[in-house]
This record gives C-alpha cells, sequence and structure tokens, in this order.
C-alpha cells in the first residue's frame, strides 16, 4: 500500500508541453501531473495529440516548449534517459523482435551479460519475475513470432515493467485484446498501482477508463479541456468534453436529398483477420459512412470487401451498369467499377517520385493509350481536366506528387479514380492530415459522385466528417457492425456510445 | 492467478514438437533426410569416406558461415568471392608465411570496413554497395598478381597444410569447424551476437532500445570479410599459390547453404547450424553424385534446382502462392456455381 | 476566378523547391543529369589526349565490343526499374542462344536455330519472373539457381565444346557486315534501343513497370496486374539475352558456354553508371545506352593507355560506387 504522502506528491509532471509538426500544432501547453499508486487516464479523440505527448513524456520526441520533471528531476536526453529516470512506455504498435525468445526481449536492450555473454540464468529470472508481475504465464523460450498478438501485448508489457519503473505509459494497450484478456490486463494494472507505480493509461474505451482509472484528463485538438477525478464526472460528460464541438457551425453543408439508387455493391458474411462476419450494401448515389475507433478494424474491412487483402470467409458482388460480378481479387473489382482511395496516402495510394500525370495514368492507362502506346496529347488534356475538376493546388500536373501538400496529394489519388466515372468509390480516411479548405474540397468531390449516381463507402475517425457526409452510419467495434445510425438519428453522442462500447455495458 | 497463457504442452511428445516447430532448419534437414536416402541406396560407400565428404563440406561452407552472421543482419555481401581471392593474392605476395597470413586477415577487416563504411555512413544498400566492391577487389587481386596465380614462397608450409592433423582431420575442416564454433556461440550466446538478430529483425525497434545498430552492422560486415579471407588463406596453402581468379563458384554456394538451411535473406531469422545442415546436405549430394559418375555439370543442375525450390519454398513465399491459388480456385468455383443457377434456370 | 487554369499552368516544369542550397543542387544535377555531361566529357578527352582513340578501326572496335554487353544491359533495364535488382541468369541465358545459334544452324539450319533460341529465352523469363512475381523470392537468388540450372544443361548438352561457324558462311557474313563505317552489331544495339525505349517510356506495359519500380502497393491498388508484369519484365530480359548471344556468337564465329561470363554484373554496372536507380521506379533505356557507351570509352581509353584488365575492372567497382554514392547522397540533401 502507498503511504498517504506518495499519493498526494506526483512522480511524473508535464509542465505546459507545446509540440508542433511542419506547423500544425499536436500538442499545445498541456499540463499533466500523475503520483504514485495513481491510474490515470487520458482521452481524446483520434487525433487529439494523447500519442505525441506520451512519446514526449517517454523521451521518444523532444517537446518545442515545457518540461517533464521526474521526482522532480528535469528530463532530458532522449528514451534511455527517461527509461533509467523510471518512465517506461508501451508503445502503441509493437516492439518487439520476431525471432528472439520472449526472455530474450523482455530484457533486451539492458541484457545482463558476464564477459559478453548473456547470463541466462539471470535473463530467464528477470523475465520469469516481470511476467509474475504482471500474472501471465508464457513460455520464456518461445519466439515472439509464435506468439498470438494479444501475448505479445503482455509481453510487451512486462518488458515495461521490467524495468521496474516509477511511471508506466500505457497507449491503447487493449485495442488487439478480448475481453477476458482486457479483464485481465485491468486487474493486472490495478494491482501494479496498488503496489505504488504511477500509470498513465490511454484509451478510447471510455468504460475501461471508468473500471480502472482515478483520475481523467480530456485533450481535444492538442489542447487540454480538463483533468477530472473519475467520482466527479461521467461517462457522457467526458464524451461530450471529448466531441466538445459547436455543432451548429458544422452543419452548414447542404443536404440536398439524393435519389438514392439500386443495390450496388453487396457483400454478406465478410470475415478476414480483425473482421468478424459483416453483411454491407451500398446503394447507387447513397454514402454510407463507417465509424468507429481505430483498430476496430474498419480498415480491414473494407479491405476484405474490395479483395485488395485476403478474405477467409464471405461473398461480394458489384452491380453496375446491369452486370453483376463475384468480386474475388482486387483487379476484378476494379474493372468492376470500384475506386479505392487508402489510408496511407503516402505509401499506398501515391508514387510519391512520380509526377502527377504518372500518378493518374496508372489506374487509366488502358483508356489513354491506342494499342498499347499511351497517348501524350490525350494525356494531358485528360489530367489537365481532372487536375481542374479536384481543383489541385498549384494545378503543375509534371511535377512529383510528394512536392504537394497533404491535401493535394489526396485530391491527386481521387482524381486518379475520378477519371473512371466509378460505380463505387471507397474512401478510408478520405481528409486525415489535410488543411481545412481540401477537406471541404474533398467533401465536396465525394458529394459529387454521389450526386452523379455512384455508391459511396468511406471508413473516417473523424466525427463530424461522418456525420456531415453520410446518409447512413455503420458504427464498428471489434470487427462487427454494432449499430445502424441514419443521418436523422446520428449524433456524436450515439456513435462514439456505441464506438466505444459504452452502449453494451449501460445495457 | 490469470487465464493469459500459452496453450503449453505437457506430453513429451508434445514438448518435442514444440522444440521442433521453433527451429528455423527444417528445410536443411529435410534435404539432408532426402539426400541421406538417396546415399545410403545408391552410394554407401558416402557414410564410410567422411574425408572426402568433411573436405567438401569445409570447402562449401566456410564463406557461407561469415555471411550468415551478415544476412542475419539484413545485409548482404556480394564481395566475399572477390575477397577471397585478393586476400590469397596479398597472402601470396608476402615472401613471410605468417606476416602474409597477417596481410591476408588484415585484406578481409579493411574490405569489411569499406564495405561498412559505404552502407553505414554513406547510406548505400550494401548489393549495390559490395558489388563495386566485388568488381574493385576482384580487379585488384589481377593487378597484384599480374594476372598469373602467385606461387607460395613457402611450398612445404602449404603441402603439410593439406595433409591430416588427427586422424581424418585436415588443418581446413578443423579451422572450418573452429570457425563455426566461434560464431555460433558468437550469436546463440553472446549479448552482441543476439542483439544481430533484433538489428535484422526490427531495426526500428533495435534503436529504440539503445543497440547501438551501426557498430553491429560494422561488425557483420567485418566477420564477412575475415572469414572469406580465412577461405582465401586456406586455399592458398592447399594449392601452394594464390590464383586471382579463385572463388568464383564460392558465392554462389554460400547463398545455397544459408537459404537451405533456413536463413531468411531480409533479417532476422535463421541460424549458424542451419547454413552448416545446409553446407552438409549440399557436399553429401556433390559427393554421392560424385561417387556415381554423375558429371559436374549435371551436379550444378542438381544444385541450382534445388537452390530454386528453396527459395520459393520460403514460408512466406509459400503463403503469397497459396492465397493467390486459393484466390483462382474461388473464383473457378464461383464460375461454376453461377453456371450452374443459369443452368437450372434454363432448365425451368 | 482566381483559380488558376490547367493552360496557364502546363509551362511549368521545373520544381518549385528553391530551398535546395547551391552544393545540394550541384549534387542533385550531377546525380540527375552528370552521366550526360561525363559521357560528353570523357569522348572528347580522349579524342584529344589518348593516341588511337580517335581512328576509325578503335572506334568500330569500340562498338563490336559494347554491343553485345550493351544489348543485355538495356534489356535488363526492365528488370532493374521494377525493383528487382538484376537478372543474374544472362551469363547463362547470352551462351545459350549463341551456342544454339552456331550450333544448331550448323546442323539444322538458321530458322530452327532461331527458333529454338526463343523457346529458350522464353522459358528463363517466365521460370525467373513467375519466381519472382509470383512467390515473391529474391531475384538475385531466383537468378542465381536459374544460372546454375543454365549453365549446367548447356555445358552438358555441349559438351563444354566451342562451336565454330563455317569460314564465309552467313553468320560470319552477319558479323563481318558493315553499314558504312559502322557494324551491324552497333546497329542492332542502336535499334534495340530505340524499341526497348519506346516500350518503356511509350507503352501502357513500360509504364506500369516503372511505376510499380516506384511504389509496388499503390501500384498494385491501381488495379494493375503486378505478377504478370514482373514476368514481362524478365521476358524482356531473356529475348535481349537471346540476341546478345546471336550478335557475339555472329562477332567471332564462335560460341562457347563460358563466353558470357561477367556479363551480369557489367550489365548492372552499366545501369547504375547511367543512372538507373536500384532502388526501381528511376531510370530510362536511354540512360542506360549512355552507361554502355561510357563504361566502354572508358575502358577503350584504358586499355589504350596501357592498363590491364585487373586495373580496368578496380575503375569500374569504384565508378558504381561512387555514381551511386552520388545519388545516395543527393537523396540525404534533398529530403533535408
Amino acid at each position: 500500500m502507498p503511504d498517504p504522502k506518495s499519493l498526494s506528491t506526483p512522480v511524473i509532471v508535464a509542465d505546459h508541453i507545446r509540440k508542433n509538426f511542419g506547423g500544425v500544432s499536436a500538442v499545445d501547453g498541456v499540463s499533466l501531473s500523475v503520483a504514485a499508486g495513481e491510474i490515470h487516464a487520458v482521452v481524446g479523440e483520434n487525433g487529439a495529440g494523447k500519442s505525441t505527448l506520451m512519446r514526449i513524456l517517454a523521451g521518444v520526441i523532444a517537446a518545442d516548449e515545457g518540461e517533464v520533471r521526474v521526482n522532480g528531476v528535469a528530463l532530458s536526453g532522449g528514451p534511455r534517459a527517461a527509461l533509467a529516470a523510471g518512465v517506461a512506455l508501451v508503445h502503441q504498435e509493437l516492439s518487439l523482435i520476431p525471432d528472439m525468445s520472449v526472455a530474450e526481449n523482455i530484457v533486451l536492450g539492458s541484457t545482463p551479460t558476464s564477459a559478453g555473454f548473456v547470463k541466462r540464468r539471470e535473463m530467464l529470472a528477470t523475465a520469469r519475475s516481470a511476467l509474475e508481475e504482471i500474472g501471465v504465464e508464457v513460455d520464456l523460450d518461445e519466439p515472439i513470432s509464435r506468439l498470438s498478438v494479444s501475448l505479445r501485448q503482455f509481453v510487451e508489457i512486462a518488458r515495461a515493467v521490467a524495468r521496474k519503473p516509477k511511471v508506466l505509459i500505457l497507449d491503447e494497450p487493449t485495442a488487439t485484446l478480448t475481453p477476458a484478456e482486457t479483464k485481465d490486463l485491468l486487474d493486472m494494472l490495478e494491482r501494479l498501482a496498488k503496489n505504488g507505480m504511477a500509470i498513465i493509461y490511454i484509451s478510447h474505451r471510455i468504460p475501461e477508463v471508468f473500471q480502472l482509472c482515478t483520475a481523467v484528463t480530456v485533450l481535444r485538438d492538442g489542447k487540454l479541456i480538463h483533468t477530472v477525478p473519475i467520482p466527479d464526472t461521467s461517462p457522457s460528460a467526458v464524451i461530450e468534453a471529448m466531441v466538445g464541438r459547436e455543432l451548429a457551425n458544422e452543419l452548414a453543408a447542404d443536404h440536398a436529398a439524393r435519389t438514392v439508387g439500386d443495390v450496388v455493391l453487396s457483400a454478406k458474411g465478410i470475415r478476414a483477420p480483425k473482421v468478424n462476419g459483416v453483411d454491407l450494401e451500398v446503394r447507387a448515389g447513397q454514402i454510407i459512412g463507417l465509424g468507429g475507433l481505430v483498430g476496430a478494424g474498419r480498415t480491414e474491412l473494407i479491405r476484405a470487401i474490395i479483395g485488395a487483402d485476403p478474405r477467409t470467409a464471405g461473398e461480394v458482388s458489384m452491380t453496375a451498369n446491369g452486370r453483376t460480378r463475384t468480386i474475388n481479387n482486387y483487379q476484378v473489382a476494379v474493372r468492376s467499377g470500384i475506386g479505392y482511395v487508402p489510408e496511407e496516402r503516402r505509401t499506398d495510394g501515391l508514387a510519391l517520385s512520380m509526377s502527377v500525370i504518372d500518378n493518374v495514368v496508372l489506374p487509366n492507362r488502358s483508356a489513354l493509350a491506342t494499342a498499347g502506346v499511351l497517348r501524350n496529347a490525350r494525356i494531358l488534356d485528360y489530367v489537365g481536366r481532372l487536375a481542374d475538376e479536384v481543383g489541385l493546388r498549384p494545378p503543375r500536373i509534371q511535377q512529383d506528387a510528394g512536392q504537394f501538400s497533404g491535401g493535394n496529394q489526396q485530391k491527386v489519388v481521387i482524381a486518379k479514380w475520378l477519371g473512371r466515372r466509378p460505380a463505387l468509390i471507397v474512401l478510408d480516411e478520405p481528409t486525415r492530415g489535410v488543411d481545412v479548405g481540401a477537406k471541404a474540397e474533398i467533401h465536396r468531390l465525394v458529394r459529387g459522385l454521389a450526386d452523379d449516381g455512384a455508391g459511396v463507402l468511406f471508413v473516417s475517425s473523424d466525427l463530424p466528417e461522418l456525420l456531415d457526409l453520410a446518409d447512413i452510419i455503420h458504427v464498428v467495434r471489434d470487427g462487427q457492425i454494432v449499430g445502424t445510425l441514419p443521418r436523422a438519428e446520428a449524433d456524436e453522442r450515439a456513435v462514439m456510445s456505441l464506438a466505444s462500447g459504452q452502449k453494451a455495458v449501460n445495457d | 492467478m490469470s487465464n493469459v497463457r500459452t496453450t503449453e504442452r505437457t506430453t513429451a511428445v508434445g514438448r518435442a514438437r514444440t522444440v521442433l516447430a521453433r527451429r528455423t532448419e527444417g528445410r536443411a534437414v529435410a534435404l539432408l533426410v532426402v539426400v541421406a536416402i538417396v546415399a545410403a541406396v545408391f552410394e554407401p560407400v558416402v557414410f564410410s569416406s567422411f574425408p572426402v565428404v568433411l573436405g567438401r563440406l569445409a570447402l562449401i561452407g566456410l564463406v557461407a558461415l561469415g555471411l550468415t552472421a551478415l544476412i542475419l543482419l539484413g545485409e548482404l555481401d556480394l564481395s566475399v568471392a572477390s575477397t577471397l581471392a585478393l586476400s590469397g593474392v596479398v597472402m601470396a605476395s608476402v615472401p613471410n608465411l605468417g606476416l602474409g597470413i597477417i596481410a591476408a586477415l588484415i585484406t578481409g577487416i579493411v574490405v569489411g570496413l569499406i564495405n561498412a563504411f559505404f552502407v553505414v555512413v554513406v547510406g548505400i544498400n550494401s548489393f549495390i554497395a559490395t558489388l563495386g566492391m566485388l568488381f574493385a577487389l576482384r580487379g585488384a587481386a589481377f593487378v597484384i598478381s599480374a594476372e598469373k596465380p602467385v606461387p607460395l614462397e613457402n611450398i612445404d608450409a602449404g603441402i603439410a597444410f593439406g595433409s591430416s592433423l588427427l586422424g581424418p582431420l585436415t588443418p581446413r575442416v578443423l579451422l572450418f569447424f573452429v570457425i563455426f564454433a566461434v560464431l555460433q556461440i558468437l550469436l546463440s550466446r553472446t549479448r552482441i551476437g543476439r542483439e544481430f538478430y533484433a538489428v535484422g529483425g526490427n531495426r526500428q525497434a533495435a534503436i529504440d532500445v539503445g543497440i547501438p545498430v551501426r557498430r553491429r552492422l560494422v561488425l557483420g560486415f567485418v566477420i564477412s570479410g575475415v572469414v572469406a579471407a580465412t577461405a582465401g588463406i586456406i586455399n592458398t596453402l592447399e594449392l601452394t599459390a594464390a590464383d586471382p581468379t579463385a572463388g568464383s563458384t564460392v558465392l554462389l554456394a554460400s547463398f545455397a547453404a544459408a537459404i537451405i538451411g533456413g536463413v531468411v535473406l531480409t533479417g532476422g531469422r535463421g541460424t549458424i547450424v542451419g547454413t552448416l545442415l545446409g553446407a552438409l546436405a549440399l557436399s553429401i549430394l556433390q559427393v554421392v553424385l560424385t561417387l556415381s559418375g554423375v558429371q559436374v555439370d549435371i551436379q550444378d543442375i542438381f544444385i541450382g534446382s534445388i537452390l530454386l525450390v528453396a527459395i520459393i519454398s520460403d514460408p512466406s513465399s509459400l503463403r503469397t502462392a497459396w492465397v493467390r491459388l486459393r484466390a483462382a480456385i474461388t473464383r473457378s468455383r464461383t464460375r461454376d456455381t453461377a453456371r450452374g443457377l443459369t443452368g437450372n434456370a434454363a432448365d425451368q | 476566378m482566381a483559380k488558376p487554369t490547367f493552360t496557364e499552368s502546363i509551362g511549368v516544369v521545373a520544381p518549385t523547391s528553391t530551398e535546395l542550397s547551391t552544393g545540394a543542387r550541384v549534387i542533385k544535377f550531377v546525380a540527375d543529369r552528370g552521366i550526360i555531361a561525363f559521357t560528353v566529357i570523357l569522348i572528347v578527352y580522349a579524342a584529344i589526349f589518348v593516341n588511337g582513340f580517335a581512328s576509325l578501326p578503335n572506334i568500330s572496335d569500340v562498338f563490336y565490343r559494347a554491343a553485345p554487353i550493351g544489348i543485355v544491359a538495356l534489356g535488363m533495364t526492365f528488370v532493374v526499374i521494377s525493383a528487382n535488382y538484376l537478372d543474374l541468369s544472362v551469363v547463362a541465358q547470352v551462351a545459350t542462344s549463341a551456342v544454339i545459334f552456331i550450333g544448331v544452324s550448323n546442323q539444322a539450319g538458321l530458322a530452327p536455330a532461331i527458333l529454338l533460341a526463343l523457346l529458350v529465352a522464353v522459358i528463363y523469363g517466365v521460370v525467373n519472373g513467375v519466381a519472382v512475381g509470383f512467390f515473391h523470392a529474391n531475384a538475385v537468388i531466383v537468378t542465381l539457381a536459374t544460372t546454375f540450372v543454365g549453365l549446367g544443361v548447356l555445358r552438358w548438352l555441349s559438351g563444354g565444346s566451342i562451336f565454330f561457324g563455317p569460314n564465309g558462311g552467313v553468320i560470319q557474313s552477319l558479323g563481318q557486315a558493315k553499314v558504312g563505317p559502322i557494324p551491324l552489331s552497333a546497329i542492332v544495339l542502336i535499334v534495340m534501343a530505340v524499341i526497348l525505349g519506346f516500350v518503356l517510356q511509350k507503352t501502357t506495359f513500360g509504364f506500369s513497370i516503372r511505376s510499380y519500380g516506384s511504389n509496388k502497393a499503390a501500384t498494385r491498388l491501381a488495379g494493375v496486374r503486378t505478377g504478370q508484369l514482373v514476368v514481362g519484365a524478365f521476358l524482356i530480359t531473356s529475348i535481349s539475352a537471346m540476341v546478345a548471344g546471336f550478335v557475339l556468337a555472329a562477332f567471332s564465329n564462335t560460341a562457347v558456354s563460358s563466353m558470357a561470363e561477367g556479363y551480369d554484373f557489367q550489365a548492372l554496372a552499366a545501369i547504375i553508371i547511367g543512372g538507373t536507380s536500384v532502388f526501381g521506379g528511376k531510370g530510362s533505356v536511354y540512360r542506360t545506352l549512355l552507361g554502355v557507351v561510357f563504361v566502354s570509352v572508358l575502358t577503350n581509353i584504358l586499355v589504350l593507355v596501357g592498363l590491364t584488365f585487373g586495373a580496368q575492372q578496380v575503375a569500374i567497382g569504384v565508378l558504381i560506387v561512387v555514381a551511386v554514392s552520388i545519388d545516395a547522397i543527393a537523396r540525404k540533401l534533398v529530403k533535408n
């Protein structure tokens, strides 16, 4: 049991932290302090600056302004120094070595040696005690590559715990866990806190926060909204604080009724890794939005539907121009009239070192060629017209795609498909990292496509965007559709409640 | 206390199966078994001619051992054959045998350092950097040797080196096993060696936990260079002369041994034991084929085919191919059902 | 409307990133365009200062030597641009083609020889391409394996013997043929460069190859059948190697299984020195042609000034590393 004094004096203090990425403020003057034995939640929408703040606390990136103090001593000198000072971060993306054993991964970076040789017994003892501390049994000699994703997550936590940290930071640790595993994890964190560890817990899942934590800090758009003790707040108040926009401004866009046509895309019983049985339909002229938390399986779902990744079960058919085709692989999907704007614009959407012209020509190469020979005049005309249509700025189509801003890069990705007049366009986070002006233009383009009779299926973690664009919102959690909201019934709180599983808890 | 645990196998058989499933040397063992059966049926004399097999093993496998350490880091060294030739020529050009050997080893170290410089400091892909060195070092060997084999001053030492030392073991075979043991201990028992797996398996994670990645890379290139130089020294001693064209088949044999042994080219996966088994399988195969009177050319066909099968039977390659195959099967099946449906409709 | 129209902007080709320092821009220029300048400087230098370079026999000798390796390099450019490193098996392919060209035509005539060579080339291209494109195996190892198999088959069937074309036969006269002062083999090289340059630059196939080399994921997600694409790249290399085998055999009127040793890395050297990036995507057939000219002229000069074979190899090795270092440094500077 921690003595009352240590509960009152904070172990870690973040003092007016500020961090900009290329002119965009990611964390804006946020302060935070956590005492020993406290489990402190940090919540916020995607992009609220939680992960950046945690990386600063753990010394992975340096703050532009402000400082982090551990037991009153200012932190400097990168992740090693932070670790030495007692701050351990469990990353969101796993950082284990696939072909090293569990024990080796737990001690990695501080492997016990004598004369250069690994002291195996000591290594095993350290690893075993770390695993015992978190209450997990794993064969210490098992290579990581043979463990399940959730066990890897526990090994990652064991690695942090093995450093005997004063402060343990966990970034979305339950994203990949089953409910039973989640319960184990939460029990474990409670135990660690009882033994005097200060824990900072980042999660999208509001019920977990209320079950586990002692206080919650809400971030929005990089700013601190407030820090309140858990007994003084409620789940809906927290969601309100997370979302907290003035809705009136966002509803300006026109919602002219569109005529909805026949079914374009029909997906039944879709299963794939992280997708657990989904039925979905998209009609011509209809905009379907997929809401949910990061890691809920939305990207996996759409990629499985269009055949970009293999599915383990399910049937998908596309009907365009009076022809119905079964979609079994991605090439067929493209030829049946599907356009796909992937989430990872810079790696999957564009060839950054090629010109805008070349990027747009790629999916349209056959139409722009005679007998396999590309026609330059036709290409210039075609790409120029599309650049105008999407509002590319500057409209220098000979320039490399990589030299454009994020918003204009995204316009290029959309332009790739626009010229084909797709029967269905699938977009994954279409406006992530895009400035406000470009965002409005992208929304205009998506509506325009639907107005022209295309079906639209999109994933967005940006709630106002989801509510603004979609005619129907499906909320996805744990690879399943947990709720469907027509525009009339949808608001931010309804989506967030479904997405974070709060509904289920209340039921 | 907790219900999070691995599916623990408690029976002895299950336990053994788990241990086996963790190993990466499966393909090498499979090939070894096949080769051993073939040998037992056609040329059982192989099993009583250890010196021949071991000599062949040391010939094929030595350079592969050093290369394995480097591949585990996720890098390649195409210059090993040239390093072998150059260090031999350097050695033979020095009149004193002892100094010559030292000079040859220094050559190996320097080559490793130059390769590492281009990869680690300049930031060139190791494939291209060592490709440049492949030309440059071979050229240097030609220049130093004036394009002819350089005879060793101390021929007696060479003849002594070629003869047996301990039972059937020649110094070459002994050296091979010494280097095998050193690298095996390095890569399985020491911290530095284990960190090779981290650098090759997840380089960003290795950097994050503070492993000196650059120093590990330099060490890897130096190991590869020194082992190749050692092979050059041995060749020179055995032939009592250094040929600037030496080692032309070394590159293929080394890669073949490592890949058959389960070493993955992208790094982080594989073992020195695997490379040894791969080299052993290849050497027994060669000896069997030679004893059966199969021409060298046909032996090459065998070995090339085995390498081709080995590389496309890599687990990730098989998975890719399997996904495509399954997609093709389901496609034809749905087409069949579609046809069936239209058929029914026509019947009605 | 303030929005600039497309026609207003079409003239602007130069990138806007003017923040690069002068030094960085010089290095980037050298990395992008240096080979042209270097080739011109080298030729002018040789013409003025190197005795015997600017003579007609010497220049036609340069062409004779450049043609077969150059043709291989032109084809292999497709594999390099598709970000698959290189095709080592050209060593076996060129030799096989040459042996078939002379050996089979001695027995059965020219047409069956050419058909058989073509069949062999297709087999090579398909085997290499399927292993790399469909099984996603490393191209270096795959082509290393097919080299071994191919050379083994060739030596086995040919018995390792040297084949001679009949004196005064068709093949010999083709090998000696000239159009004006230019040897026929040089014309074949130029024609191949024009055809392959057209394919890579102007056709949807070539376009997809370049795109695939730049970004495999984005190319696949644009609906391109990437497996077939890789097979195509290897097929073009194989066909080029076949033509190179014909040229090589005709030039010497002999063929032997070891005649193309070193063609793999020499062709790659010409490609890299020409400025085609080994990371794929960036490069062209014309660059490779320049690289071939540069390496051939340089080698010729080194021979003329009396340097040995070994020294030439050192020069080529150093050249590769320097060319790629400039590229790597330019990338770093641009990134910063």
